[in-house]
């Protein structure tokens, strides 16, 4: 890796000088977390509440012959126990229909509660509601239950191949992809050589600092309640639907999340909860435990990535084949969405004309897995951008290099085809990247130095054949305050503040003039799910169009009483004023006055679509997927410890083109997060089973970095101002994520001269290259 | 089991409740009210639960209640309110430190011990002070500058003698508390909150 | 998860605390808790009784008696780190209480209760072992010192007696301060169990070379002195040589389990690692701990 990159000279870029846009304002929900004011799930009672409990399989695979939960109802203050029996039909229902653009999946749903078979430790088989935890936890203790243990299956390939124990007729394929672009045979030929790499993601945990929790009552209309940590207050269909209840009698009232990362994005709780609720005709509080939510909640995607790849000598890539192969655990859930993210990302933010891409996920007895920022971007990535590198070192050419030869640029197709229209500004942050890391450290023969590099892109928004939308209400009060109502779950990332702060953008007033009231699928406009990176993209554009559909029935009210033509106005710190004669001048609070006499109306409520577009091509995998793409980089310098194995980053920085930065402290938060939670998946985390039983059941087992891990991530934060979101905003959230932790493989690569091929790198992993590379000679 | 009444200290206020001996000081604190305290892990991994025992922060899961007895509790809550936050709270606040929050209250607390020993804390030793908190939103950066930044501004104030918002008189142990006059809570409120 | 059900009886002399033991022999001292409350609320312990030691401020006291610096059971890691006794006078423990688990266990776990919990990877015992730590048990109207390691006696197994109770740790302060090196290795930098600690010290000798100690974390049923690679040492000068002997015989001696941190053969391969720079550090007149005057 050449060391000292000159940054590349930014486009020329006219972003208008805003008032609260881009500030690093503090966030309306930040003082009251702060001073431990904030009321998450777990935090909630009602009077006269019980508690709830789960009994959970501790068999990987079984058939439940006899379950008797006598003993456990006749326990004196245990309210009642549900079992599968109890709910039958109730399923979760998660690989939709005609949303993959595949077939339908059938007797795949993950029932509510195991009926005649468990197919994973941890899956749920009864529920238990009683006084007091104590109660409730001894109720489960008496549950009794016999297993006929079946043969299990642990590993996905093992899963396809004939023979392998059967999760759901007729075999274990959840999902399935082909992507055909160009002539692959004919790319390959042209090529002048092929470099072939296989690489391995494991399970990993997500690792919030909330436990799942949830309070559940009936209210006096007959309507479930269900306060809860969710990502989606929309799962009021799916209880409702479990429950065989009208979808108006489910409310979902989302409470701030204490940490989401895409695990609260399934169901968790809520249709236990309802049914106890229902049930026992009283209010019923559920708190998993740190080791129930390791255990019973979804993972990300280990997946096993093989790429073969044709390059000339001159460092262009001909062409491309991906194979991939990823692990669903025992139900599908979102499995063939993240499967359809990491094919349709299966080849890097590059130009490629001759692409297959053959991906398949297989049901396993497992932990199964789900949403996971970046939800199979980052796999994608751990492969693509190592393949990148492996191709350089081939080719004996720097790594930046062959990145700039192959690199997307706007207009340029991916490998579904889908142009990409927004800016992209990867060799833009590459080298800010890389020019971060200043001078290089000198290391010895023990501690050996090296420097990665990773580009990677993330899709924001969802799926465009979902045909998203998202909605929100903005209203002015006579005295020129603003409220929001907005569906928004805010799950940390400051989804609710970027709302406030874009309002009081458009309607001229102070970020504390806005209240926002979130989260409640009964009265707030619904906005879709905290996932995706879409809320800022979404409900940020519902925003905009609410308020200034507001802000122009306010400066026209206002220029009509101080007499001057609308397009004289100027509009800030709650005034309205002639621009060129500021002495004219009307408050915002007096203007308000005036619309509310008048009949003017001084709330709207918008609704924002994101573009509709119809499937992939079912032979050619070929068609648009996303609305957009943001663009990104990380550059790491570690040193390897060639004796001990273990890894110390030395310097990291991420750079990223955010279109538009909503609150300055808020993306950099994000950014520096996501990339912590990706060195992490490359230096430390595994979410590590054994036949099925997990061997990394806590925070003791499964480690997460602690402040004295790594250092600081310079954040380098790049506005090139094409984003389809507010004010030409990208998203963020996700793609935070995807290149950490390829360039810290990359970089331990470039240290030791040999590359491992699994994340994450062990200490072990490390000294066996070490071995390798001694013998080779490198070391 | 005896379950007896254990007279508890906290922020200033004095709790008489019924609390059975197998329960931990982070069970008991949440059931009187003090949901600042988290429950994250209840295994003394994570500090979530963190409050000050006696001026030093330690995991309230890790303490039974009636050990606690006697000694004086701080928690997150006891430092600052919304009207009146402590420096530290607004620091955090400010520098953009506080994404889900729910990792905030621990660290605070355990911010607000470091400070007390060392009012000028390197970003070393701020590391190393904090250590025991984990957080999986922030990657830590923007905690880090928080406190450096209470710091600062602690060291400011108190050198130019005006009384800080929410902060009592500090005593010759170091600790504060809020100068809240101490107030008898009877049994019957223990349990009016099932908030473990 | 609720703990178990228990009686929590709360002396406030050690007198008291003795009597209550000899009534109930099977109440279970508590001390800072960090180990036994993770045992209850898994369920792998569930004693009816638990014995609250914290109100006992005989046990909380460090002094020095006689030459000897004894530490009461009580005394918190956090404490130990606070006091210049210890720095001054057991620099090697103060080092690994440096870096014990985190902050805010420190402040709770106690020098008691990390022997008596008796994991094979605790953090205090190598260096006590490296000192002459005795162990100081008292039940009622008895009182015994026994040496660490015969105290020690297979993972999370002592030779404590029903009815007694560890009081103290008594460290004998050498004339001469010896020079002393601690390093150890963990998935990651706070918070997290040692996969492999060594400790070595060097103690000054009247005439000759000094004399070298060498003791091991996580790598045996119980923290270990290496016996057979300080035998390699007895009498010579330390030189790179000999210790990249007495490194590789530690590595043999010890017996390493495979768990969820790591492989056997990882941790052996670290041992002769960790003594190997532990030895190197004693060796060089600036490295180690201590300044050997």
């Amino acid at each position: 890796m050449i060391d000292n990159i000159q940054p590349k000279p930014l486009p020329e870029v006219e972003l208008p000088e805003l008032r609260q846009i881009g500030r690093p304002l503090r966030r309306v929900d930040a003082l009251g977390k702060a001073v431990g004011a904030t009321v998450y799930a777990a935090d909630y009672s009602m009077p006269n509440m019980l508690r709830a409990k789960v009994f959970r399989s501790d068999r990987p695979h079984a058939r439940i012959v006899r379950l008797d939960v006598s003993k456990a109802k006749a326990l004196a203050g245990v309210a009642c126990v549900l079992t599968g029996e109890d709910v039958k039909g109730a399923n979760l229902n998660t690989d939709m229909p005609g949303q993959t653009g595949r077939p339908t999946r059938s007797g795949s749903d993950a029932p509510v509660l195991a009926l005649d078979a468990v197919r994973y430790v941890g899956e749920p088989i009864a529920l238990v509601a009683a006084e007091t935890v104590a109660l409730a936890e001894e109720a489960v203790g008496r549950i009794e239950i016999e297993y006929e243990e079946l043969p299990a299956v642990f590993d996905p390939e093992q899963a396809l191949r004939p023979g392998a124990p059967i999760l759901f007729e007729p075999d274990n394929v959840v999902s399935r992809y082909t992507i055909r672009k160009g002539d692959l045979e004919k790319g390959m030929a042209e090529a002048d050589l092929v470099v072939e790499n296989t690489f391995r993601m494991p399970f990993v945990e997500h690792a919030y600092l909330e436990p799942d929790a949830g309070v559940a009552w009936i209210d006096e209309q007959g309507v479930i309640n269900i306060r809860v940590a969710t990502q989606v207050v929309e799962h009021f269909r799916s209880v409702a639907r479990a429950l065989c209840l009208p979808q108006n009698k489910v409310r979902v009232r989302g409470t701030m999340v204490g940490g989401g990362f895409g695990s609260k994005e399934d169901v968790t709780v809520e249709i236990f909860l309802a049914f106890l609720a229902r049930e026992t005709g009283r209010p019923v509080k559920l708190v998993y435990t740190r080791e129930e939510a390791f255990l019973a909640t979804s993972k990300r995607h280990p997946f096993k990535i093989t790429h073969r790849t044709g390059v000339k000598r001159d460092g262009r890539i001909t062409a491309s084949h991906v194979e991939m192969v990823a692990d669903s655990g025992a139900y599908p859930y979102l499995t063939p969405y993240v499967l359809l993210y990491a094919t349709g990302m299966a080849t890097g933010p590059y130009r490629i004309d001759n692409v297959h891409v053959d991906s398949v996920a297989a049901a396993t007895n497992q932990s199964f897995t789900s949403a996971f920022r970046g939800f199979g971007g980052p796999q994608a990535a751990l492969a693509y951008e190592q393949q990148m590198d492996a191709i350089a070192a081939a080719l004996g050419m720097d790594p930046l290099e062959v990145r700039r030869i192959n690199y997307l640029r706007t207009g340029d197709t991916t490998c579904t085809g889908q142009a990409v229209t927004s800016a992209v500004w990867s060799e833009e942050c590459a080298t800010r990247a890389l020019h971060a890391l200043g001078d290089r450290t000198s290391g010895s023969k023990t501690r050996r130095i090296g420097r990665g590099l990773a580009n990677t892109f993330q899709s924001y928004g969802r799926i465009t054949w979902f045909h998203d939308t998202s909605r929100a209400w903005v209203g002015v009060e006579q005295d020129g305050t603003v409220v929001l109502r907005c569906g928004v779950p805010d799950i940390g990332a400051g989804q609710s503040n970027s709302l406030c702060q874009i309002a009081a953008e458009i309607l001229g007033v102070p970020l504390d003039h806005v209240t926002i009231y979130a989260t409640d699928s009964a009265v707030t406009p619904l906005a879709g799910t905290s996932t995706a990176t879409r809320q800022l993209y979404m409900s940020g554009n519902a925003v905009c169009l609410a308020a200034n559909t507001i802000r122009a029935r306010l400066t026209a009210r206002a220029a009509k009483h101080i007499g001057v033509s609308e397009k004289e106005i100027e509009l800030g710190n709650s005034r309205v004023w002639v621009k060129d004669d500021p002495d004219r001048f009307i408050e915002l609070a007096e203007v308000a006055q005036l619309c509310a006499a008048g009949g003017i109306e001084l709330s709207q409520l918008a609704q924002f679509n994101a573009p509709f577009t119809g499937g992939l091509d079912p032979e050619t995998g070929q068609g648009d997927i996303w609305p957009d793409f943001t663009f990104g980089a990380v550059a790491v310098e570690v040193a390897v410890d060639a004796e001990t194995g273990q890894i110390e980053l030395l310097k990291c920085a991420a750079a990223h083109d955010v279109g538009r930065a909503i609150n300055r402290a808020a993306v950099e938060g994000q950014i520096a997060g996501g990339t912590h939670q990706g060195l992490g998946y490359a230096l430390m985390e595994e979410f590590a089973l054994k036949d099925g039983r997990v061997v990394t059941p806590s925070f003791a087992e499964y480690l997460i970095p602690t402040t004295l891990d790594y250092p600081a991530t310079e954040v380098i934060v790049l506005e090139s101002g094409t984003g389809i979101g507010p004010f030409g905003a990208k998203g963020i959230g996700e793609p935070a994520l995807t290149p950490a932790a390829p360039a810290v493989a990359n970089a331990v690569a470039d240290a030791l001269g040999v590359r491992i091929h699994e994340v994450p790198l062990t200490a072990e992993r490390v000294l066996e290259a070490v071995d390798e590379a001694r013998k080779k000679g490198l070391l | 089991m005896e379950t007896r009444t254990v007279t508890l200290d906290v922020n200033g206020r004095t709790h008489d409740a019924a609390i059975a001996p197998n329960t931990t000081l982070l069970e008991a604190l949440r059931a009187l009210g003090y949901t600042d305290v988290k429950n994250g892990c209840e295994k003394g991994d994570c500090g979530a639960c963190a409050v000050l025992l006696n001026g030093r922060a330690v995991n309230s899961c890790l303490v039974l209640a009636w050990q606690a007895e006697g000694q004086e509790i701080v928690t997150n809550r006891g430092l600052g309110t919304i009207e009146h936050p402590h420096p530290i709270q607004e620091a955090f606040a400010d520098t953009g430190a506080v994404q889900c929050g729910f990792c905030t209250s621990g660290m605070i607390i355990a911010t607000k011990a470091m400070l007390n020993r060392n009012p000028d804390p390197t970003e070393d030793e701020i590391r190393e002070g904090l250590s025991g908190n984990l957080c999986r939103c922030t990657g830590y950066g923007q905690i880090v500058e928080a406190v450096r930044l209470a710091a600062e501004r602690l060291r400011r104030s108190s050198s130019s003698l005006s009384s800080l918002r929410g902060e009592g008189t500090p005593r010759k142990d170091g600790h504060e508390h809020a100068p809240v006059e101490r107030v008898r809570v009877s049994d019957d409120e223990f349990g009016a909150g099932d908030n473990s | 998860m609720t703990l178990p059900a228990f009686d929590l009886l709360q002396p406030e002399t050690l007198g008291e605390a003795l009597k209550l033991l000899e009534a109930t022999p099977a109440a279970v001292p508590i001390a800072g808790g960090t180990c036994l409350l993770l045992d209850l609320r898994e369920r792998k312990r569930t004693p009816g009784t638990l014995l609250d030691l914290s109100r006992i401020e005989e046990l909380h006291r460090i002094e020095v008696i006689d030459d000897v610096l004894v530490m009461g059971a009580m005394v918190t890691i956090a404490e130990l780190l606070d006091n210049p006794r210890v720095e001054a006078h057991a620099g090697v423990l103060h080092e690994a209480c440096r870096t014990f688990a985190a902050p805010l266990v420190r402040n709770r776990a106690t020098i008691g209760g990390n022997l008596v919990h008796a994991s094979p990877a605790a953090d205090t015992a190598p260096p006590l072992l490296l000192l002459d730590a005795e162990i100081e048990t008292q039940a009622e109207g008895r009182k015994r010192l026994t040496p660490l390691d015969r105290f020690l006696v297979g993972p999370c197994e002592t030779t404590l007696r029903p009815g007694h109770l560890l009081t103290a740790v008594r460290i004998p302060i050498p004339e001469r301060p010896p020079r002393w090196a601690y390093e150890k290795i963990r998935l990651r930098k706070a918070d997290a169990i040692s996969v492999v600690s060594a400790a070595a010290l060097a103690a000054p000798s009247e005439d000759g070379p000094p004399e070298v100690r060498i003791a091991l974390g996580a790598v045996a049923p119980t923290p270990i002195r290496a016996w057979d690679a300080e035998e390699t040492l007895k009498g010579r000068e330390l030189t790179a040589g000999a210790i990249a002997v007495a490194a590789k015989v530690a590595a043999e001696e010890t017996c390493p389990i495979a768990d969820v941190r790591g492989s056997a053969a990882y941790r052996r391969r670290e041992v002769e690692i960790l003594v190997r720079h532990c030895l190197s550090d004693l060796m060089t007149p600036s490295g180690g701990g201590g300044d050997g005057n």
